[in-house]
């Protein structure tokens, strides 16, 4: 028999239990079907790939794409904290090109002898990091939204970087040891995958298990409730733009260093591998849901998509095509549990 | 000291750090010389049918300003305004044809006799830019990219010239050198520039000819675009490595930007020694590679042409004209739609082209004297449309 509330004999809070028990249950289905999802067609795309071509699992190919991966996963955990703000960060192939830049040139280099060792990569670090706090500031000082400051920042960042560059011809690193640090195997895969493994995770970490991560979670939740809490929201915002903007700069960094040499465009083309790895791996554009894990995820499977691809043979003239289509079909699959995360599909 | 006053003197230093920032990514480098040298040519003082040297800018259009290809462009475009005395100013595409086309207009607006050298970013970029010199009453050459069928000789006497290098010798060239390097069999992989690019296409389609007629044991097994752009090119090194392994004997890049990337992917992977590349352009750093041996002499053939002589090129046969000591119209087909002779070279001879650089003076000084199709190494070869090879 149904009880009805006391007072109000219209009411029925047997069926509202019912209602939140199905809620619990569906929320619970959808935290484990999203990754598990994602793992499957990240699997899925493994299987069919190495049916494709055999080399696919080689561990050659296995060194290729954790190699190919390590830009991306680095950035992608920046951008996963902005994302998380509800905010956007567009900046990141122009802090790419300014931070390559100095440290180039502030390495052993063909243009000129000095060679500041490590204080080279502190210094393009601090560049990142000063364009992150100028990100930063603006969006929470001059209320002008993100995608405008980023977007504007993107190309402040490759002119510091063109200006940076001048005239004279490309500057190449001369230190041998440092232009081979990135594809240096160590216990099997390249530094440069290694590097990318501990900045996820500190990424992960300062999600999960500091007061701040879990603030850049509210904030993108609600602002105006986690404000109202007392958080410090704007503080919080230019912390998270700072070290978005750093690990761009690490980025540019390893980059640089991968093709031993600097250039202003070292970092083009990884706006529109991070960016979509990030949504693809489950983060609401909206903010306040989502994470770093599932963002390398993300990853993964737009670096496997292309690598696959290529070593099946796919011409180049199709390939585009055949990349988005299964793309598209891979989204369908593993987030039809999370489709209202994305809040784009209205 | 409170946190706010902090705060606003942060935002302060910021806003300043901004204007700061913005100001130095201005990509319009105006750059108003005046002549501290000016060698007496028939072209300087014959001025009485034309435009008055004094009334004439300069202007040199490129896609990018970090591009060896491109900031070679600049050097000789300035070379040349030196010469002659005349100011000129830069246009800095930034990659965007919107960009480009704004940059040009503007300074079109300004009044004086505009006479220019454009690098199109693309091909329909070249009727934008001519009909808006046209209009102006200015003076232009193109260079490397236009539509196949709009040609200088249908729009008049202000769209002086197109020119370029012809694509097809460069890839049979670069073709020639690799299949020899590696005793005439074997599997080669290449990676072509964007894949529209006509300049990619035409290098492409000169690679294909010279291996279907000349080398039929050499396999050419992927063709894997890669934009001009070290980076991807890397990248699919990489994956093209993992895919044909020790089967590659041979590289084909269509320029030594992307040359730069497979280079690195090969040595990252142990097997620069083992491979040989050939490529385009034999820019500085090809150049100290070729020196030092570098991967057990990789570099085994390349094609010589400098971003230097196609602008100066370009703008001297603008200013030409405007100065009235050409007649566009009463030009042969061959001067309005131009082939430039580009260089095959290897390591047996590229020290006789690298050290041109080492002089881009003396050889505007040539320019001058010669004119501008018939200065060595780069002197007219013949008439465009570049024809693509039937076989």
């Amino acid at each position: 028999m149904a009880t009805k509330e006391p007072g109000n004999p219209g009411v029925n809070t047997a069926m509202i239990r019912i209602r939140e028990g199905e809620i619990a249950k569906s929320t619970n289905w959808k935290r484990l079907a999203e990754p598990t999802s994602l793992i499957a067609t990240l699997f899925a795309l493994i299987i069919i790939f190495s049916l494709l071509n055999p080399r696919f699992l080689s561990v050659e190919n296995l060194r290729n794409l954790t190699d190919q991966a390590s830009l991306p996963l680095i950035l992608s955990v920046g951008a996963t904290l902005v994302i998380l703000l509800g905010s956007i960060d567009l900046s990141i192939e122009g802090i790419m090109g300014s931070a390559a830049m100095t440290f180039v040139l502030l390495s052993a280099n063909t243009r000129d002898s000095s060679d500041f060792g490590l204080l080279a990569v502190l210094a393009a670090i601090v560049v990142g990091i000063i364009f992150g706090l100028l990100n930063g500031s603006i969006v929470t000082k001059i209320k002008v939204p993100s995608f405008v400051v980023t977007l504007g920042m993107w190309f402040v960042g490759l002119g510091v970087a063109t200006v940076l560059y001048g005239t004279e011809t490309m500057p190449f690193l001369t230190n041998s040891d440092l232009t081979s640090w990135a594809s240096t195997l160590s216990v099997g895969l390249p530094n440069s995958f290694w590097a990318a493994v501990v900045v996820v995770i500190l990424g992960v970490t300062f999600v999960g298990l500091t007061k701040t991560g879990r603030s850049v979670m509210a904030i993108g939740n609600n602002e105006n409730i986690a404000r109202s809490a007392g958080l410090r929201v704007d503080r919080i915002k230019l912390a998270v733009f700072a070290i978005a903007g750093a690990l761009s700069a690490v980025a540019g960094i390893i980059a640089a260093i991968k093709l031993g040499s600097g250039s202003p465009s070292v970092g083009l083309g990884s706006l529109f591998v991070t960016i979509p790895a990030v949504v693809i791996g489950g983060t609401a554009l909206a903010g306040g849901k989502g994470g770093v894990l599932s963002s390398t995820l993300g990853v993964f499977i737009l670096i496997i998509l292309n690598n696959g691809l290529i070593l099946a043979g796919v011409s180049p003239n199709f390939q585009s095509g055949i990349a988005g289509a299964i793309l598209i079909g891979a989204i369908v699959v593993a987030a039809a549990s999370q489709r209202d995360r994305l809040r784009i599909a209205k | 000291m409170s946190l706010k006053s902090n705060a606003n003197r942060l935002a302060k230093l910021l806003g300043i750090a901004m204007v700061a920032g913005l100001t130095l990514a201005g990509c319009t480098t105006a750059a108003s010389e005046s002549a501290s040298t000016s060698s007496s040519t028939s072209a300087e003082s014959s001025e009485s049918t034309g435009v008055k040297k004094e009334d004439i800018v300069f202007v040199a259009s490129v896609i990018n300003t970090t591009n060896p290809y491109f900031a070679a462009n600049i050097a000789g475009a300035e070379a040349l305004a030196k010469k002659l005395g005349v100011p000129i100013e830069i246009v800095d595409s930034e990659g965007s044809s919107q960009v480009q086309n704004s940059k040009i207009q503007a300074i079109l607006a300004k009044g004086k006799t505009v006479v220019m050298f454009v690098n199109t970013v693309s091909s329909a970029d070249a009727p934008i830019i001519v009909e808006a010199t046209k209009a102006a009453g200015g003076f232009v050459t193109i260079w490397w990219n236009k539509p196949d069928d709009y040609e200088p000789r249908d729009v008049g006497d202000n769209f002086v010239a197109f020119q370029k290098h012809p694509g097809v010798s460069s890839g049979e060239c670069t073709a020639d050198r690799l299949a020899e390097s590696i005793g005439g069999s074997g599997k080669i992989i290449a990676l072509p520039g964007v894949q529209d690019s006509t300049t990619s296409a035409t290098r492409v389609a000169g690679l294909e000819y010279a291996l279907a007629t000349r080398w039929p044991d050499v396999e050419l097994v992927e063709l894997r675009p890669s934009d001009w752009d070290p980076e991807l090119a890397y990248r699919n090194s990489q994956d093209l490595i993992t895919k044909y392994g020790s089967d590659i004997k041979g590289v084909w890049t269509a320029d030594d930007g992307m040359q730069i990337g497979a280079m690195k992917a090969f040595e990252d992977a142990g097997r620069l020694d083992q491979v040989k590349f050939v490529s385009d352009g034999l820019y500085p750093p090809t150049i100290e590679d070729m020196r030092s041996g570098r991967g057990n002499n990789a570099i085994v053939g390349e094609t010589f042409h400098r971003g230097w002589a196609a602008s100066a090129i370009g703008l001297y046969t603008a200013y030409l004209a405007a100065i009235g000591e050409i007649v566009p119209s009463e030009l042969s087909n061959d001067k309005r739609h131009s082939l430039f002779e580009i260089a095959c070279v290897g390591p047996e001879n590229f020290e006789d082209f690298a050290s041109l650089d080492n002089d881009v003076d003396g050889w505007i000084d040539q320019l001058i004297i010669n004119g501008p199709w018939d200065t060595a190494p780069f002197k007219l070869i013949g008439e465009g449309p570049e024809i693509l090879p039937q076989y």
